[in-house]
């Protein structure tokens, strides 16, 4: 049986209905409607111990609704879920011992005061042994590089420096589950590959389960073997994310440096094509056109200075899903 | 002129949003009503002999008129936006927009109150005109007291947001807003008799509250209302009131132009 | 783990020295004005309904002790909406330990421990000032009626933020119960007209901590009931705590 079984979850919301307009606030300020909206319509998927899943869609998908339910803050409207055979609302204080959260855009820790004045509360609340407590504290303190920082005021570091201290806090209880809610937005390079190589390690080596929400698409080619899609509340791919790489990957970026005007050219295979500073950017399908015959096509009628060849990048990838599917 | 009037129109639209609090608001004034009276009531009752500085009628009529018009005159109404720009700096960005950042910001405070109490008025001075003696609120003395009230009613609104603007401001320069709002809102609160009405006061207190801006916020109209003072002494108490609104429009302008300068010079 | 909280909390405000300090001196000096509000009242009048000044300010002082005490040491219960809009909520539901134990810890009001040092000086002088003959009864009877002080506050904090689960929308509904019960109690329930003395007493226990005690201890009456009358308000939390339990369940199937 599979480590983490979500089994047919829907979440509806009602929302208040508003128009704009000074007429329509006055109605509804009398006579309030309301609409139904399904954040999540009837998602399934499951997850083995020691995975790391991205878990992607745009802004809106459901998201974050998802991990609230897995959590165990929300609760399905229909449908199960299932964690180490145990239901995340039966039993709370046991479920969350197991589980650690981090959501990036909000903080845990104290603001005025230094963060591992918030890592001696957690071990209260979570009722840590002095020994496991002290032990895992120097072990993720040297992984994430934070002995110095975990003494300065939160309210003093830079957004990387806490992100690092958000991540220790959130594994401080040694969860075997890790759910990280953008665990990446806004950092710089530098801290965004330390938190990276943090997830690959404790993966590797604690056998935590990850499960990330992320929009940086390099979060999930470095962490994620797997990829849920959602949109519109609805699962529209999971799988590896070398199948997405190689369905799209015959697509291919042709960069054309020329002074000429190139009008439209009647090639199947063509994806796209955009006018950039010094020539044009095209995208071809391989499969359909191959590199040479579109360069044949395009230098018996141009004259062409330079030209570069690029697989597409993640991120294009994504895009691109994200048109076919229409979200 | 017309960017103040859209303004205006979408706090309309935005205030109009908050329904449930317009509800609790008049359930508490009315609470708060009721209770004060009875207080009152057992004042009254228990020293029939005392010499009281108002007759139970118009004291009454003044509690009402206290809670209906309670979020019109509320001496101070925080406006997040305004404190979170003053805190974070962004007051710098004001200076490059078309329309005055004093104006603009005191027309939302005056708009914000105007709808909130216009919300909730009427349900209270219905209920409390329809209630049997001596809970009642009586009608106003003459047409003249009536059309005094009105008018002082209204300036009252614009100078507790006049006033309002000037403690905003003042937070600018202070590292912690705290100590200062909530020290304001005690004194303006007593001395426009909102703890207990004006002329229950010591004399030495009343003296003090003449020399205060607040007691033609919220005495002097709901006094004017119920004939407690006449006519005559309203219409030389008006002046009073305009020139306290002209002092701290004046004021809460200037400062707002220093507030602006330091946000510049500091870099926001 | 509360006190680790509380030490966390301390040191948080402290960063911030001078604001305090002056935050502090002006919730001492400023609050003090209330209480003269009602001496001010009483130059006017000698009694209410029998009670003089002192009885009164007895009265007022154990009611404003009560829920400065909750204001300050139960910050977060009082202020919940917060822990609802900005997260925290979802935070504590993530850790494996009660919510409202957890909201309880969240946050203390360090400035507002003046208001309850300002309601015990009060108090004293009221003691002094109303000429007492104590007894073991009459110090036990002051200690109940200021312990269930406490809790009828926190029962109302607890209550208001129940309904903070289902919406964050008018919450000026809050001031009614709590500022506006804490208005209502600072004088004895008695004063007041019939109607607004049941609800008082037998919905929201006032009467019980703020009148009938304050009878036995001011030698009104010699009925030993009225002594252990403020355990009335431990009923009176069954249903707070209750509500808290469904209002959180409500927030686990709707969220904010």
């Amino acid at each position: 049986m599979s480590y983490i079984i979500v089994d047919g979850i829907s979440k509806t919301f009602k929302v208040t209905k508003r128009n704009s307009g000074l007429k329509s606030a006055l109605k509804s300020f009398f006579k309030r409607e309301y609409v139904l909206i399904d954040a999540v319509k009837n998602i399934s998927f499951e997850i083995e111990k020691g995975e790391i899943v991205g878990y992607i869609g745009p802004n809106g998908a459901g998201k974050s609704t998802t991990i609230k339910m897995l959590s165990g803050i929300l609760l399905p409207t229909a449908g199960n879920i299932k964690v180490n055979g145990m239901n995340p609302f039966a039993d709370r204080r046991k479920y969350v011992s197991n589980i650690g959260v981090v959501f990036g855009q909000r903080s845990q820790l104290a603001w005025d005061i230094p963060a591992e004045d918030t890592f001696d509360l957690l071990k209260d609340i979570y009722k840590l042994s002095d020994e496991k407590y002290e032990k895992n504290k120097s072990e993720l303190v040297n992984l994430l590089d934070i002995g110095e920082i975990i003494k300065k005021p939160v309210r003093s570091l830079s957004l990387g420096q806490r992100m690092r201290c958000e991540i220790a806090a959130s594994l401080l209880h040694d969860p075997k589950i890790l759910f990280l809610d953008e665990p990446t937005i806004g950092l710089d390079a530098k801290s965004k590959k330390i938190v990276r190589d943090f997830i690959l390690k404790i993966n590797k080596e604690r056998k935590v389960t990850v499960i990330l929400t992320t929009h940086d698409m390099m979060d999930i080619d470095k962490l994620a073997k797997r990829i849920i899609l959602i949109g519109k509340g609805q699962i529209l791919y999971d799988g590896s994310l070398e199948k997405l790489k190689t369905k799209y990957g015959s697509y291919k970026k042709i960069t054309i440096n020329t002074k000429e005007n190139i009008s439209d050219i009647k090639l199947k295979g063509i994806i796209s094509k955009e006018k950039i500073d010094n020539g044009y950017s095209f995208v071809i399908d391989s499969n359909i056109i191959t590199i040479s015959k579109f360069i044949n096509y395009l230098s018996n009628r141009y004259s062409i200075n330079d030209m570069d060849i690029d697989n597409e990048g993640i991120d294009d990838v994504i895009l691109k899903l994200y048109q076919d599917y229409e979200i | 002129m017309k960017a103040y009037f859209n303004y205006f129109k979408l706090r309309v639209i935005t205030n109009l949003q908050y329904r449930a609090a317009a509800l609790a608001g008049i359930s508490t004034q009315f609470f708060f009503g009721i209770t004060y009276i009875m207080l009152y009531l057992a004042l009254y009752e228990s020293n029939t002999s005392a010499n009281v500085p108002m007759d139970l009628q118009s004291l009454v009529t003044y509690l009402w008129l206290q809670q209906s018009f309670f979020a019109l005159i509320y001496p101070f109404l925080k406006d997040q936006d305004l404190l979170k720009m003053i805190k974070n700096g962004n007051l710098a960005y004001e200076l490059i927009r078309p329309q005055s950042f004093y104006f603009k910001f005191y027309i939302k405070m005056i708009s914000e109150r105007l709808v909130a109490a216009s919300l909730r008025c009427l349900p209270i001075i219905i209920v409390g005109l329809l209630l049997p003696s001596p809970y009642k609120l009586g009608l106003p003395a003459s047409v003249e007291s009536f059309l005094l009230f009105i008018v002082s009613l209204s300036l009252s609104c614009l100078l507790v947001s006049a006033l309002s603007m000037i403690i905003h401001i003042i937070t600018l320069f202070t590292i912690d807003s705290r100590g200062i709002i909530s020290g304001y809102s005690v004194i303006a609160e007593v001395f426009m008799g909102a703890v207990i009405p004006l002329p229950f006061f010591p004399n030495f207190l009343i003296k003090i509250g003449n020399y205060l801006p607040f007691r033609f916020i919220g005495d002097f109209p709901y006094r004017v209302y119920s004939g407690s003072i006449s006519v005559i002494e309203g219409r030389n108490l008006l002046f009073g009131s305009i020139s306290w609104l002209i002092i701290a429009i004046i004021v809460g302008y200037l400062i707002s132009k220093v507030a602006l300068k330091k946000a510049v010079i500091q870099g926001g | 783990m509360f006190f680790e909280s509380i030490k966390m909390n301390i040191k948080s405000q402290l960063e911030y020295k001078s604001s305090f300090i002056i935050n502090s001196i002006s919730q001492f000096f400023i609050f003090f004005t209330f209480y003269f509000m009602i001496i001010a009242l009483f130059q006017k009048f000698n009694n209410i309904r029998g009670f003089t000044v002192y009885e009164v300010l007895l009265c007022f002082s154990i009611i404003q002790f009560g829920f400065a005490f909750t204001e300050t040491f139960f910050r977060g219960i009082d202020r919940f909406e917060d822990l609802i809009i900005d997260g925290r909520l979802d935070r504590y539901l993530v850790r494996p330990r009660g919510i409202l134990f957890q909201t309880l810890c969240s946050e203390i009001d360090l400035v507002k421990i003046f208001r309850i040092i300002q309601a015990l000086i009060i108090m004293v002088i009221a003691l002094i000032k109303l000429d007492i003959t104590w007894n073991i009864l009459k110090v036990m009877v002051l200690i109940f009626m200021m312990i269930a002080s406490i809790l009828i506050f926190f029962g109302l904090f607890v209550l208001t933020a129940s309904y903070c689960f289902i919406t964050v929308q008018g919450l000026e509904v809050k001031n009614l119960l709590t500022d506006g019960g804490k208005n209502l109690a600072q004088y004895p329930i008695s004063i007041y007209r019939k109607g607004v003395v049941f609800v008082f007493t037998f919905i929201i226990p006032y009467g019980f901590i703020n009148y009938y005690p304050l009878l036995y201890f001011l030698g009104k009456t010699n009925n030993i009931l009225y002594l252990f009358s403020p355990f009335m308000v431990l009923l009176f939390l069954i249903p707070c705590l209750l509500s808290f339990k469904i209002g959180l369940k409500h927030y686990n199937s709707v969220g904010s």
